[in-house]
């Protein structure tokens, strides 16, 4: 089913004189649970896709529909509330709060998604989130005491705690080494999976594709290829 | 979630330099404005504590009140225009105790009124500082200009004038002593505004004070300090604030971008001013409330509980407004931005 769309997606940026344009008409469909990969070289536009996709710039022309609504006509406020609720994201720094414990970054997520757990239920699901990620042993840690792997999962398990429809994950295994690097993909795959979250993914690390459903290969604003990955650990 | 106390928490010591400088800027404060007020007392008591009205001198006396010589008849209409009006006349000079040392007083005399001590021929009333100066009552005190003698009739609390303590004698002494028929000033109780009057000038109680000669130079300067270091606190907070939110750009872009509402950041930044600025103030008030109580007689110092909330409340406002200008940039962050900047 298909429930996030974008259609004849453009961004421009003018430079002086010069106008520049990132994306030139872009065209995709997200389908419920499916973990799709933009891949491409520096410059194609996949991290403006993503980025403009998730709400967090305004797209120069074109639609992204998301439940019916057009997230590029919405105002700040409108825009925000969707981020806050419905969607989740990690980035390629883990970007964790540094004065809250591994528990009150979760915490924190649950309060700004407006949940109507109440504190004890929340507390719960926090534990149960941190297990599945396999930090609740960390729960009283301070982010400057994580490793880089750590750092990552916390990241994941804040983007999930709300149980967003969409997670948006810009490059989240940059920053890691091979090992860790599979470790988390495994555990976004697996867990997006049994939450039924859809993922978009900017990834760089070919060695990341098998774990994803469909791979978007981009160049210089429009979409080359989109594809099933031969091979899935 | 209150990330305001969680972030103190952690910081302790960040939020304790600032802390402290605020602190210490306001002891420092509430010390300049105790003296003011305490200069100030010590400068006019006696002007300062009479009920709120105007004064009259003489149009030619320059607005110098010891220069004035008040016509007798346009004086004796103003007296009969309405109750409780006084003519008074102040003069620097000096009274010799028992051991012939010279005491630097203010003497004051006046109609018969309720404002100021009424004494009769012979006698003086000092105000109580004298007392440390060695007199008591009943003791005979003499001045070079005064053919008799004044015995000590008793002591009255905080009247003071041009910092030297008043001495009431009685007009028939006064005039012998400064050879002069005509008395100085006029003083109209609960008069808001002043009356025409031939060849008189008015003023207003606080227009008085600042002909006292020092009294405005002195208070001038002393608030200018006050208010200076209300405004360097201000600017203390502008700077930290706005220290703290460089370095967390990147942190509230990527608040902003998980859907933290841009208010709640402010909130948290105004929470910690608020308790930082509530602490500090709390503590140097105690402080100083404390000095206040056990300063020596021989400091000038004053400083009422409504001064105090006065100042913190500035304090608190200046601090507010320091917070928000550098919470400016909180507003004006992308969160692309911030992702962009890397980790926090």
């Amino acid at each position: 089913m298909e429930f996030f769309t974008v259609n004849e997606l453009k961004k421009a940026f003018t430079n002086g004189e010069v106008k520049e344009e990132i994306l030139k008409g872009i065209n995709l469909s997200l389908k419920k649970g499916e973990m799709t990969a933009l891949v491409g070289a520096s410059g194609s536009g996949k991290s403006t896709l993503l980025t403009i996709a998730a709400g967090l710039q305004p797209a120069s022309d074109g639609q992204i529909l998301f439940e019916g609504k057009n997230i590029n006509t919405m105002n700040q406020e409108q825009i925000r509330k969707i981020r806050a609720s419905k969607f989740g994201f990690v980035f390629q720094f883990a970007h964790l709060v540094p004065f809250l414990t591994v528990e009150e970054q979760l915490m924190l997520m649950l309060d700004v998604s407006e949940s109507r757990l109440n504190k004890h239920e929340q507390k719960s699901e926090v534990n149960r989130i941190l297990k599945l990620v396999g930090m609740d042993h960390r729960k009283t840690a301070y982010p400057s005491s994580l490793s880089g792997g750590e750092k990552q999962r916390v990241a994941f398990a804040r983007a999930i705690i709300h149980q967003p429809m969409v997670l948006f994950a810009d490059e989240p295994t940059a920053s890691l080494d091979s090992k860790r690097s599979k470790e988390i993909m495994s555990l976004i795959r697996d867990l997006t999976k049994n939450l039924n979250i859809t993922t978009l993914m900017v990834t760089h690390d070919e060695e990341m594709l098998p774990y994803t459903d469909r791979i978007i290969k981009m160049s210089d604003g429009l979409i080359l290829q989109n594809f099933e990955p031969q091979a899935k650990s | 979630m209150n990330l305001a106390w969680k972030e103190v928490k952690k910081n302790k010591l960040r939020f304790l330099i600032l802390g402290s400088i605020i602190f210490l800027i306001s002891l420092l404060t509430f010390i300049i404005s105790g003296l003011a007020n305490g200069l100030s007392q010590d400068n006019a008591a006696l002007v300062k504590d009479l009920p709120d009205g105007q004064f009259y001198m003489n149009a030619d006396a320059d607005e110098t009140y010891n220069l004035s010589r008040i016509d007798r008849h346009i004086q004796e209409k103003l007296l009969t225009s309405q109750k409780d009006v006084a003519a008074l006349s102040i003069q620097m000079g000096f009274l010799n105790d028992k051991n012939d040392k010279q005491q630097s007083v203010a003497f004051v005399t006046s109609t018969e009124s309720k404002m100021f001590e009424n004494v009769k021929p012979g006698e003086i009333i000092l105000d109580r500082s004298m007392e440390d100066k060695g007199i008591k009552a009943g003791d005979i005190l003499t001045n070079n200009q005064f053919s008799g003698e004044f015995m000590v009739k008793g002591f009255v609390d905080q009247k003071k004038f041009s910092h030297a303590p008043v001495a009431f004698i009685h007009i028939e002494n006064y005039k012998e002593m400064y050879r002069v028929g005509e008395m100085q000033l006029i003083f109209v109780p609960g008069q808001d505004k002043a009356q025409e009057a031939d060849g008189l000038q008015s003023f207003s109680k606080k227009e008085f004070l600042d002909t006292i000669p020092s009294y405005n130079a002195e208070q001038m300067s002393l608030n200018m300090i006050v208010w200076f270091l209300v405004v360097i606190s201000g600017m203390l907070f502008a700077i930290f604030f706005y220290m703290m939110n460089v370095q967390k750009i990147a942190l509230y872009g990527i608040l902003k971008a998980i859907g933290l509402k841009t208010s709640a950041l402010f909130k948290m930044m105004w929470t910690q001013m608020l308790f930082i600025t509530g602490i500090a103030l709390g503590l140097s008030a105690a402080l100083i409330q404390g000095f206040n109580m056990f300063a020596p007689e021989e400091i000038p110092f004053r400083l009422t509980i409504e001064t105090i909330s006065l100042l913190s409340m500035v304090f608190f406002i200046i601090g507010f407004i320091g917070a928000t200008l550098s919470g400016v940039q909180i507003k004006k962050i992308e969160p692309l931005q911030a992702i962009q900047q890397g980790e926090v």
